[in-house]
């Protein structure tokens, strides 16, 4: 339904910033979207211009406008063009806030938002998932790839990583301790990535806590203006890691999300502000801990003769802004051959449910994702990002490519066999 | 609104994917760079030459005035919509059909963007020399249309000089090619060059032979720091009067400079008066006497501070400073008139005096930058476009600069276009009887104006 002529609270207080907007366009460049659909709505100046738009009142919000809203990968590229400071995703996900509040979710995103921070309905619907993937898709022949996603080739893991470790997963002749953050994604389906992070820090005499209780980070409620439920798991985390110096996250998601969206959520609760910076305070991405605070030991490692490339994440590039620490690390393992890969931290086309609702576009621009790592000759690509993993590694294997997509850790846990 | 009748028409035509006909997809399309805005009825991304073709005829037919579009990034109103208009946008057409080295031309769809191109080229070694500040996002039927320049006019000239061959849709539908590939022909009537900066009144520019050059041995790129923009604009003029030709020799004042480190970072010195930017290229045993002298230039003007880039990563910074440095006044004020007024280089001198006087007339900030070598002038005034007073005085102020522009022996437009911005002024640059000449070009071309009309000069609709 449209509404028309109102006003909201949340676009009012975006609303300076939607004036530094120009219109230069410099921003089309640097959005992906923008670049593989060649249409303004989809591009970072059409989206502001829009919401610009509907917070004067002087546009719906229809369907055009919420495709153009929902198309955002929050990649954050265009406020790095930006010349004149505006940072186009935020006013995005004010958009979305705002949508979510005087319309409501669609019922599809509700179910998916709400699943993913319940574990309980969490459990159930990654085991659903990996039944049907097990007994439906996989007999039909030919059935491999669902919008462009490559379902078969998706691992879903039986038993969530959580609970597959002990809470206190100890080192020998243990010198620290660190919590570990998990994620949906490694919990659900890479529960091999979290096993390598437990198993490199542990080599390096750290101790790995995971607690059981932790919840789903807040990014998926948080992109797409569930505020409040995103709000309500974070409060949980946050205390739940309270007795930690420091913690480990091994997407580069959970880490933005953890390290700097919390800080933004609770902006407007200023009591609690001091705990929320704190935890931020704490929160390492797995390739900064592992460079800056056990200092990795490049003797002990095996030789490696492979070509490696890396894939920086969204959020790792820009919302961790970590970009030098997996690269040294890399270059540090003996014997391997490093490439860089052109457009190295651009999107790959997964940017949470965008790949299932524009997957058109997506698949667009996985498919030069592709081709660059494909111009690299690397047999190996290298990311921070459990869904850039899964992303890249099923648009490769869809396109009837050899190379294997791995995360840091899991090179690095194969470097100390 | 168009008809349900209409929309079916012209998705027979371009596929239900390249039409669009909803609120939020016509208001994106409302805009360009300008603070104008009106919304189209509909817009439409042909594929080929024949969909282009196909849809002028079609809109023909139906009475639809077209506006043509590249990428939204004109800054005088010549892509924006009038009333009940149908854009016609090539964006889709982004094909490279040939990079031919050997004769030095590259032919290419007119939706490529601008630095799509040069990436490409680069790789053969060669580049396209027109390089507006927009070139990241400005297509080169954009560029075509408003016959932009860039930093490196001053050695290399404009995009009229690189433009050899054209197709074009006519206002009637009908395909004809202009020019060719040779480097020499005796046109008679040169069409490609009047069409070179028409825009997009006389034709629908969709396929381009664009000259290719081998990209320069060397090059070296200078930063010169003054504390007053008096001698910066001193030391331009010396440049000139020796017969240096650097590539390019770019100004910014001192309050482009803050705006713009604000942006990049470069930690300029924010007390400086103005900067140049001076760039060099050729054989490298020529140029480090090239840059001797004009470092000798600058220091006779009385420099702060003289620098050579020692590498491309310095000079890239350099020069994102420069490109983004329109958009990055947004951070002072959040509109900004901007102009392209053009004097003979050796007046140089003259122009910023105006500007400053301009400035202090209506207290208004205006900050200067210039592609020097050029003498081509971007004052940019900074407002608030929700100041009634303040948009009245920009006005003003907007009239001198173009009136001190041309009683130097200078143009209103050396490159932005006349569009619907600058079209109240033309009778300050031109008499009647040439904007008569002008009109009877249009006439000539489209005697309806179904192509983007109301742009450059008005006809009467001779039905
Ligand atoms: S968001 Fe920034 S880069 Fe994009 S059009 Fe607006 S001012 Fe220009
Ligand atoms: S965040 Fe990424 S996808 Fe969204 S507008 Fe910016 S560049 Fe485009």
């Amino acid at each position: 339904m449209a509404k028309e002529g109102k006003k909201s609270s949340t676009l009012d207080e975006v609303i300076k910033e939607l004036y530094l907007c120009n219109k230069c366009g410099f921003c089309q460049t640097a959005c992906k979207v923008y670049k593989t659909d060649l249409n303004e709505s989809f591009s970072a100046r059409g989206r502001v211009q829009l919401i610009k738009g509907v917070a004067e009142g002087r546009l719906p919000v229809d369907e055009g406008f919420r495709d153009a809203v929902n198309s955002c990968l929050l990649c954050q590229e265009c406020a790095v063009a930006c010349p004149s400071g505006v940072k186009p995703h935020e006013l995005v996900l004010a958009a979305r806030r705002y949508m979510q509040q005087t319309e409501g979710l669609p019922l599809d995103k509700k179910i998916i938002l709400g699943t993913l921070a319940d574990p309980f309905r969490r459990k159930v619907a990654f085991s659903t998932a990996r039944f049907l993937r097990n007994n439906v898709s996989n007999r039909i022949e030919g059935f491999n790839e669902l919008k462009g996603i490559d379902v078969r080739g998706m691992p879903i893991d039986k038993v969530g990583f959580i609970d597959q470790v002990p809470e206190l997963n100890k080192a020998q002749a243990s010198k620290g301790r660190v919590g570990f953050f998990v994620g949906c994604f490694i919990n659900h389906s890479l529960a091999k990535t979290g096993h390598a992070i437990v198993k490199v820090l542990n080599k390096n005499a750290i101790d790995v806590v995971v607690p059981k209780k932790q919840l789903c980070c807040g990014t998926p409620q948080n992109a797409y203006g569930d505020f409040e439920l995103a709000k309500k798991n974070a409060r949980k985390n946050i205390r739940l890691f309270k007795d930690l110096d420091a913690v480990v996250t091994g997407c580069g998601s959970c880490g933005a999300m953890l390290k700097k969206e919390y800080l933004h959520l609770f902006a407007d609760e200023p009591e609690f502000l001091p705990e929320v910076e704190a935890f931020a305070q704490k929160i390492f991405d797995f390739s900064a801990y592992v460079m800056h605070e056990i200092k990795l030991d490049p003797e002990k490692f095996k030789v490696f003769n492979h070509k490696v490339t890396y894939h920086d994440g969204c959020h790792m590039a820009r919302g961790l802004k970590i970009t030098k620490e997996p690269r040294e690390i890399l270059k540090s393992i003996p014997r391997i051959e490093y490439v860089e890969l052109r457009e190295a931290d651009r999107c790959c086309g997964a940017a949470g449910l965008f790949q299932s609702y524009f997957y058109e576009i997506a698949k667009d621009i996985s498919r030069q994702k592709v081709q660059n790592i494909e111009n690299t000759g690397a047999d190996i690509i290298v990311t921070g990002c459990p869904a850039c993993v899964h992303r890249i590694q099923g648009s490769l294997r869809l396109a009837g490519k050899e190379q294997k997509v791995v995360h840091l850790a899991d090179l690095l846990a194969e470097a100390y066999q | 609104m168009l008809t349900q009748a209409v929309i079916k028409d012209l998705t027979a035509i371009v596929g239900s994917k390249n039409i669009i006909t909803n609120q939020a997809g016509l208001a994106a399309y409302g805009y360009d760079a300008t603070l104008m805005s009106q919304r189209p009825v509909g817009i439409v991304f042909p594929r080929s030459t024949e969909d282009a073709s196909a849809l002028v005829k079609y809109a023909n037919r139906a009475g639809l005035v077209m506006v043509p579009r590249g990428a939204g990034t004109n800054l005088s109103g010549g892509s924006l919509p009038v009333e009940n208009s149908l854009v016609i946008c090539v964006s889709r057409m982004t094909r490279i059909l040939e990079i031919d080295p050997k004769n030095f031309t590259a032919t290419v769809e007119v939706g490529l963007v601008n630095f799509d191109l040069q990436e490409e080229l680069e790789k053969h070694g060669y580049y396209y020399p027109p390089d507006p500040a927009s070139y990241k996002a400005s297509t080169l039927g954009g560029n075509i249309a408003e016959c932009s320049g860039g930093p490196r006019c001053f050695k290399y000239g404009v995009t009229r000089d690189y433009i050899l061959g054209l197709e074009v849709v006519l206002p009637s539908g009908k395909v004809i090619e202009v020019g060719g590939k040779n480097f020499k022909s005796e046109f008679r009537y040169d069409l490609t060059r009047l069409l070179v900066g028409s825009e997009g009144t006389l034709g629908l520019v969709t396929k381009a032979i664009l000259r290719i050059l081998p990209k320069p041995f060397a090059k070296r790129t200078m930063l010169a720091i003054y504390n007053k923009v008096e001698d910066a604009s001193l030391t331009v003029a010396d440049i000139v009067a020796a017969g240096i030709i650097p590539t390019t020799l770019e100004m910014m004042d001192n309050l482009l400079i803050n705006t713009a480190d604000e942006h990049v970072k470069l930690g300029l010195p924010r007390d400086a008066g103005a900067l140049l930017i001076i760039e060099v290229d050729g054989y490298e045993v020529d140029l480090d006497n090239q840059v001797r002298l004009i470092e000798e230039l600058c220091n006779k003007a009385d420099v702060r501070s003289f620098k050579v880039a020692t590498s491309q990563a310095e000079a890239d910074q350099l020069w994102l400073a420069r490109r983004t440095v329109i958009g990055s006044v947004g951070r002072r004020r959040p509109s900004y008139s901007l102009q392209d007024v053009t004097i003979p280089r050796s007046t140089f001198p003259q122009m910023v005096d105006a500007i400053l006087a301009c400035s202090r007339r209506y207290d208004l900030p205006i900050g200067i930058l210039a592609h020097a070598g050029d003498g081509n002038f971007h004052p940019l005034v900074l407002f608030d476009e929700r100041d009634a007073d303040e948009v009245v005085r920009v006005h003003k102020a907007e009239v001198d600069l173009i009136r001190d522009a041309l009683a130097l022996g200078g143009t209103m437009s050396g490159e932005h276009g006349i569009g619907v911005l600058k079209k109240e002024y033309l009778d300050l640059e031109f008499t009647d009887v040439a904007i008569e000449a002008f009109r009877k070009v249009k006439r000539s071309f489209d005697p309806t104006a179904m192509l983007n009309r109301g742009k450059i000069v008005d006809i009467a609709a001779e039905g």
